[in-house]
């Protein structure tokens, strides 16, 4: 008994001395933090310039080649190991550390919401960029790839291998393809994960959120009865049917939101559509409710296609579950405290993109934004450059807390 | 087309992704002790002119030291021009300052010769303030082969102008003053000097030791003006040109292309007349020269247009008989 009291005693006292070790490093890392803006405000011209580079690729989901391989390209010009484009589409490199033990996994995605027939032209003013895609994720791709030369000119050598990753098919229908795709062939052991979004400084994502994308798509058929009662063209039909899928009870709690992010019917004025497409996305906080809502739209449709004499089918192109670490997490902990030091306010906003994907295959894992935007996913998409390196110094001190061992639970 | 100049085309003609190997190419630079200076001529080019310094700093200074010195000479911008160009690190001057003693003309020849004398490398390059696709081939596609070869001098860049992608076989050309005006001049007075694919394109480079020696327009006759005076001096082997694929840039309107072209007529007479082509104009070719790609690869297609004439009808005996009749 006297020895497991002991035991026990000697345990909780060398996690005190590890706690004191912890807040120490951690203590010297933050005073670092001005004079990091500083230094990194110098050494500004790469990554931005590889922010136009890369941003004036077209790189829409599944058409992110060119893009992927620029990013290759640039890898090899760093000098970094293992430069890779694998069997997803994704681009991967090591910055080997000394040690090499454990590794640390920052991924930036590589496709964006804009089409190829977009001009995909950046503009560059004294204080800002613009164009599209420049926030989501031009910007998030160049700081990944910078990362290297920063943390040289910096005097920073990590003891575990740095995994950078610019990954593909991760928005709209890719359902985050490519970065599950990456980690469940990933070979390394990881620390923890970081997602790099350009959107927006302060965003502290350490959770996932349960996720339902669907489309329904509405058709008129052929011999259509147009003598029937109620018999109208494809826009009437869809109408009554957002109508009807509006009736779905929404819970307050555990939060949930029913969104319709787009709508696709007719191409005239006078004539009659005979086809409809509504996009929406569900998400919420309980796995439960989002299966309970498909089961509900799923019956809407039958019951709306049996009593219109249309046919209507529903289309889940991306589910996500719920996954979290917890806000006590010393990487959420010390991200907190990384971004306060730097003049950051940390918002916290559960994620839907790759962050489901890493905390799901079991990596602590967190999103942070770079800097703040304006006409998020428009064509003048536009990133301030002052705040950018506040946000690019939070990205260093995090990944040097990680190696550290600052952020293990 | 003769043989020599046939083969010119083959020799001197080269595409940007020739010279990808930066490391090589920098390498070479410092083996013969070549500096370069990078010249960019400017009048209210905010919106674009950030761009240009930033990506051809960061990737030909920084990351590649190719360019040992980059500037911007300004006419006298009223907009942002100047402060964006500092605000990325270019050295910024303007035109009126540099040889003072000269005076203050008003034109971007004027910057580019006022550029010899303030910058320092013996190979300067000139790329204009306006390409919104900026990107670093725009230089080291027109430095290279100053580098590579010492027997050129002069590098003009040319650029993918498609007009009918279809087909594969596209005509190759310039802008709507190349093709109407200068194409047709060169195939009637220098018909070796048509083998240059754009000879107005804004971006070029050239060795210090020819650019000292020749007039520099100061308005839209300056880039006609170096190709007619080069070939004066040196011939058709002095020149090599470069294709830097797509170039985005402003468009024109019809009456500033008027404009232009009437600057360059200017600036081609006066040759012709120091050259006593003006005065003892010989026999005028009839073979017009263009050019066409096919698969890559640029051929020049030579046309044999002959304007025959007819007198006037009144020397017709037939008419006048038909008239006297009647």
């Amino acid at each position: 008994m006297l020895c497991k009291n002991l035991l026990h005693s000697l345990n909780q006292w060398l996690m005190e001395i590890q706690e004191i070790d912890r807040e120490t490093a951690l203590s010297g890392l933050l005073d670092q933090i001005p004079e990091r803006i500083k230094k990194i405000s110098e050494k500004r011209d790469s990554f931005l310039t590889d922010t136009v580079l890369l941003g004036e690729i077209p790189s829409p989901t599944y058409g992110e080649d060119e893009r992927i391989r620029a990013v290759v390209d640039r890898f090899r010009e760093n000098g970094l190991s293992a430069p890779n484009i694998d069997e997803f589409g994704n681009a991967s490199a090591h910055l080997p550390g000394t040690e090499g033990q454990s590794s640390i996994l920052v991924m930036a995605h590589a496709d964006s919401v804009f089409s190829r027939e977009v001009r995909h032209e950046i503009q560059v003013g004294s204080g800002h960029m613009s164009g599209p895609g420049i926030a989501d994720n031009a910007l998030g791709l160049a700081a990944m790839i910078a990362l290297p030369r920063l943390l040289d000119d910096l005097g920073i050598r990590l003891r575990d291998d740095l995994i950078l990753v610019a990954n593909s098919r991760s928005l709209g229908r890719a359902n985050l393809e490519g970065a599950s795709g990456f980690l469940e062939t990933m070979s390394l052991p990881a620390r923890a994960g970081i997602c790099v979004e350009g959107s927006t400084l302060g965003r502290l994502s350490y959770s996932g959120l349960g996720t339902l994308r669907g489309e329904i798509t509405l058709q008129v058929p052929s011999d259509y009865d147009w003598k029937r009662f109620g018999a109208s063209g494809a826009i009437s039909h869809v109408t009554g049917l957002i109508n009807q899928i509006r009736e779905i009870p929404i819970p307050k709690e555990p939060k949930t939101q029913l969104v319709f992010g787009g709508l696709r019917c007719g191409s005239s004025f006078n004539t009659s559509p005979k086809q409809g497409t509504l996009r929406f996305e569900i998400t919420s906080e309980d796995d439960d409710i989002i299966g309970q809502m498909e089961d509900q739209l799923n019956e809407i449709c039958e019951q709306f296609s049996a009593e219109t004499g249309t046919l209507v089918s529903m289309e889940v192109v991306a589910k996500r579950q719920n996954c979290s670490i917890p806000f006590t997490h010393p990487l959420v902990k010390t991200t907190r405290s990384i971004m306060q030091e730097a003049g950051i306010t940390p918002k916290v906003d559960p994620s839907t993109g790759d962050l489901n994907a890493l905390i799901l295959s079991g990596l602590p894992a967190v999103t942070l934004g770079l800097t703040t935007v304006e006409n998020l996913r428009e064509i003048n998409e536009t990133v301030q450059l002052d705040p950018l390196y506040a946000g690019m110094t939070q990205l260093v001190s995090l990944i040097q807390a990680i190696d550290q061992g600052i952020c293990d639970s | 087309m003769n043989k020599i100049n046939e083969n010119w085309l083959e020799r001197n003609t080269f595409h940007h992704a020739d010279f990808w190997d930066l490391i090589k190419l920098v390498e070479e630079k410092e083996n013969k002790g070549l500096k370069i200076s990078l010249c960019i001529p400017t009048l209210n080019e905010e919106k674009t002119i950030g761009k240009e310094v930033l990506i051809l700093r960061s990737e030909l200074m920084e990351r590649y030291p190719l360019i040992d010195e980059f500037a911007v000479i300004d006419s006298g911008s009223k907009d942002k021009t100047l402060e964006v160009a500092k605000n990325y690190g270019a050295d910024v001057y303007l035109a009126s300052d540099i040889l003072p003693e000269v005076g203050d003309k008003r034109g971007k020849g004027e910057n580019l010769w006022k550029a010899i004398h303030q910058l320092k490398g013996d190979i300067i390059c000139y790329v204009d303030a306006d390409i919104s696709n900026i990107h670093p081939r725009f230089v080291y596609g027109l430095v290279a082969p100053l580098i590579h070869r010492d027997e050129i001098s002069y590098v003009k860049a040319f650029y993918d102008r498609p007009l009918n992608y279809s087909s594969g076989l596209r005509p190759s050309g310039g802008g709507r003053v190349t093709e109407i005006l200068i194409r047709p001049l060169f195939s009637l007075f220098f018909p070796e000097l048509s083998h240059i694919i754009q000879p107005l394109s804004g971006e070029y480079a050239a060795r210090r030791e020819v650019l000292e020696k020749i007039p520099f327009p100061i308005g839209y006759g300056v880039e006609t003006s170096h190709l007619l005076d080069l070939y004066a001096m040196h011939g058709l082997e002095t020149f090599a040109q470069t294709d830097l694929d797509r170039r985005v840039h402003r468009n024109q309107t019809t009456n500033a292309l008027g404009k232009m072209s009437f600057g360059i007529l200017q600036t081609f007479f006066n040759r012709l007349h120091a050259q006593g082509k003006l005065d003892r104009m010989p026999d005028l070719e009839t073979f017009y020269r263009r050019f066409e790609v096919e698969e890559g690869k640029y051929h020049q297609l030579v046309q044999e247009v002959i304007e025959e004439e007819r007198p006037p009808m009144i020397d017709i005996e037939g008419y006048r008989n038909r008239m006297a009749s009647s």
